[in-house]
């Protein structure tokens, strides 16, 4: 711990030692964090990209053999690339992946946003919505996945029956059934869990803004529109950028709401899905690990863009 | 306000009134959508299996406490481990990542940035993917299907959002009330239980709330990390589906049981959310 004699900021030679008890203390402070996640999720992260470069089928095979990059790709005795970088079904998880991840994570930020500045504002019955907004996102997803399925399911469906009464369905479908509209019956469930979780972080970054700048902003007769665009949306900023990294993060690893409902049909098998398939339906190991390391990779690619193109600053 | 004339200040009164109006119109209509499919549930739970299914949906029926009745005796032991994973690993998060955010906010380093995307890499991974390395690592601490091995995940699974969030919270305060308490002397305790933990206090308490609410829903590693013993609510949840086929009606009524903390919690805490957000505005 650091001396608390008054008078070091005085005098430059003490005050650089201080210094650097102080820096020597913040490393103390940081590094039970690092040995936690250097443990419990360091480590089995490296385990999988050793096990990535190897053949591994945990049924029949008593341990990994290492087999290079053969799992990403390999010439076939032919001459014609094979392997997970060849893998159209791959590609494919991919851009579900993909598409799922922008619209539902555009969804939410435009929709959290919204229920955040409701509440924030103040009129009647705003503590109901307060309430309410939390309830989806704090249903389980089993329960959720669940329930929406049950929903949406073809028969006795309430959704189907109101589809089917509104014109849009014909006996015997669902939404969820049919391969053209699943993927966005899948991102309506995502979007209704989800955007209480972005309106929850918005709104913690709103009430963070001093009020004294809108009577600021009042007294100099900006409009509402204006305070919006030029004091609101700049000072939520950061609020709003860790909110969209931890979202967009989850949006390209989600398996469990699709996987309940759709299970590994292709239409809505995410990369996470694809993943499980591989590792666990088809019991190959080391090909599992490689499309996880893929999924790394590609995780890893969109939060840089993310970092340097919104700018994200650290200090 | 002083108006010279009052005409045009009784007008906008009257418009932000009709505003105010449609504004609480809004949010019933909001509100109604996003608890519909929650009712629909939790009304399923008092019908019974053939009333469940029936089309045209049955709204009025004599409701029935049956599927309470067979949910609940494996339905105590599973929340009391719930509740335990949940607060336990959400204090964990915090006690480990609140001085780490700290350090990384107020003793800002040139590795601070490369600290903070390292965190956030153990999230680029599924879950799927780590998941039996994970195995064999919990089997040789002798952690699996334990409390305190399944603490340790959510743990985990928590702390790169605690830091990231508290870190960005921290930043927010001003650095001349740190300078301040320099120059009269205070030691880096004090400037993190005097200054930084009473100024991030509606941080922290939205950020807590966040972490609880990821280890309550958790069910991927709790599938896989618990199978009795430690098992949490999502996996009675689970262990419900597959044992009884599909039993709708028997399914909500212990989706509703699971659910049932969860508003309880809820209704307590937005109250206590919100007055932690607005006392505790930085500037």
């Amino acid at each position: 711990m650091a001396t608390s004699t008054p008078s070091t900021a005085r005098r430059p030679g003490r005050n650089r030692s201080v210094e650097a008890t102080r820096s020597r203390t913040a490393i103390w402070l940081l590094l039970p964090t690092i040995i936690v996640l250097a443990l419990v999720a360091g480590y089995p992260l490296l385990r999988t990209i050793y096990l990535s470069f190897t053949e591994y089928n945990i049924n029949t095979d008593p341990a990994p053999k290492g087999i290079g990059f053969d799992n990403y790709a390999f010439r076939l005795d032919d001459g014609t690339l094979s392997g997970l970088l060849t893998d159209p079904q791959w590609w494919q998880a991919v851009w579900t992946t993909v598409k799922f991840t922008v619209s539902s994570v555009v969804l939410e930020t435009l929709l959290g946003l919204g229920m955040a500045l409701v509440i924030n504002s103040k009129f009647r019955a705003r503590g109901l919505l307060r309430t309410a907004i939390l309830v989806p996102w704090a249903v389980p997803t089993v329960v959720s996945a669940q329930m929406w399925n049950w929903m949406y399911q073809d028969n006795f469906g309430i959704i189907s029956q109101w589809g089917r009464s509104l014109g849009l369905l014909e006996a015997g479908q669902s939404f969820v059934a049919n391969p053209n509209t699943a993927l966005g019956a899948l991102v309506a469930v995502d979007v209704w869990k989800t955007a209480p979780f972005m309106a929850l972080l918005i709104l913690a970054g709103l009430q963070s803004i001093p009020s004294d700048m809108y009577e600021a902003a009042d007294v100099d007769g900006a409009s509402k529109v204006r305070q919006f665009f030029r004091l609101t949306l700049p000072l939520l900023t950061p609020a709003l950028l860790v909110a969209l990294i931890f979202r967009t993060l989850d949006a390209l690893r989600v398996f469990d709401m699709p996987y309940i409902v759709k299970g590994n049909a292709p239409e809505t098998m995410t990369m996470s899905i694809y993943a499980r398939q591989q590792m666990i339906d088809n019991a190959q190991f080391g090909y599992g690990s490689a499309v996880s390391v893929l999924i790394f990779l590609i995780i890893m690619i969109f939060t840089v863009i993310y970092v340097t193109s919104l700018r994200v600053r650290f200090d | 306000m002083t108006t010279t004339s009052t005409s045009p200040a009784v007008r906008a009164r009257r418009g932000f009134h009709t505003r105010r109006w449609l504004l609480t119109l809004l949010t019933y209509l909001i509100t109604a959508v996003f608890l519909f499919p929650l009712a629909w549930m939790i009304l399923a739970a008092f019908k019974t299996e053939a009333q469940a299914f029936a089309t045209p949906p049955v709204v009025l029926f004599t409701p029935t406490l049956d599927n309470f009745h067979r949910a609940w005796g494996a339905y105590l032991p599973a929340l009391t481990n719930s509740l335990v994973a949940a607060l336990g690993s959400t204090l964990l998060a915090f006690v480990l990542g609140l001085p780490a955010a700290f350090a990384l906010a107020v003793y800002p380093t040139r590795r601070a940035q490369g600290v903070l995307t390292w965190m956030l890499s153990t999230k680029f991974m599924p879950a799927v993917g780590v998941i039996v390395p994970l195995f064999l690592l919990f089997r040789n601490l002798h952690l699996l299907d334990t409390l305190p091995g399944l603490i340790l995940m959510y743990t985990t699974m928590n702390l790169p959002l605690v830091v990231w969030m508290m870190h960005s919270y921290l930043t927010e305060i001003p650095a001349a009330i740190y300078e301040a308490a320099k120059v009269d002397g205070a030691s880096v305790g004090q400037e993190f239980f005097r200054i930084a933990l009473p100024l991030s206090m509606p941080g922290i308490s939205a950020t807590a709330l966040l972490a609880l609410i990821f280890a309550w829903n958790e069910v991927f590693f709790a599938l896989n990390l618990t199978s009795s013993a430690a098992a949490p609510l999502s996996v009675f949840i689970g262990q419900f589906k597959t044992s009884q086929g599909l039993f709708w009606a028997q399914l909500s009524a212990a989706a509703t049981l699971t659910v049932l903390p969860v508003l309880v919690f809820g209704w307590i805490a937005q109250r206590q959310l919100i007055r932690g957000l607005s006392f505790g505005a930085v500037k």
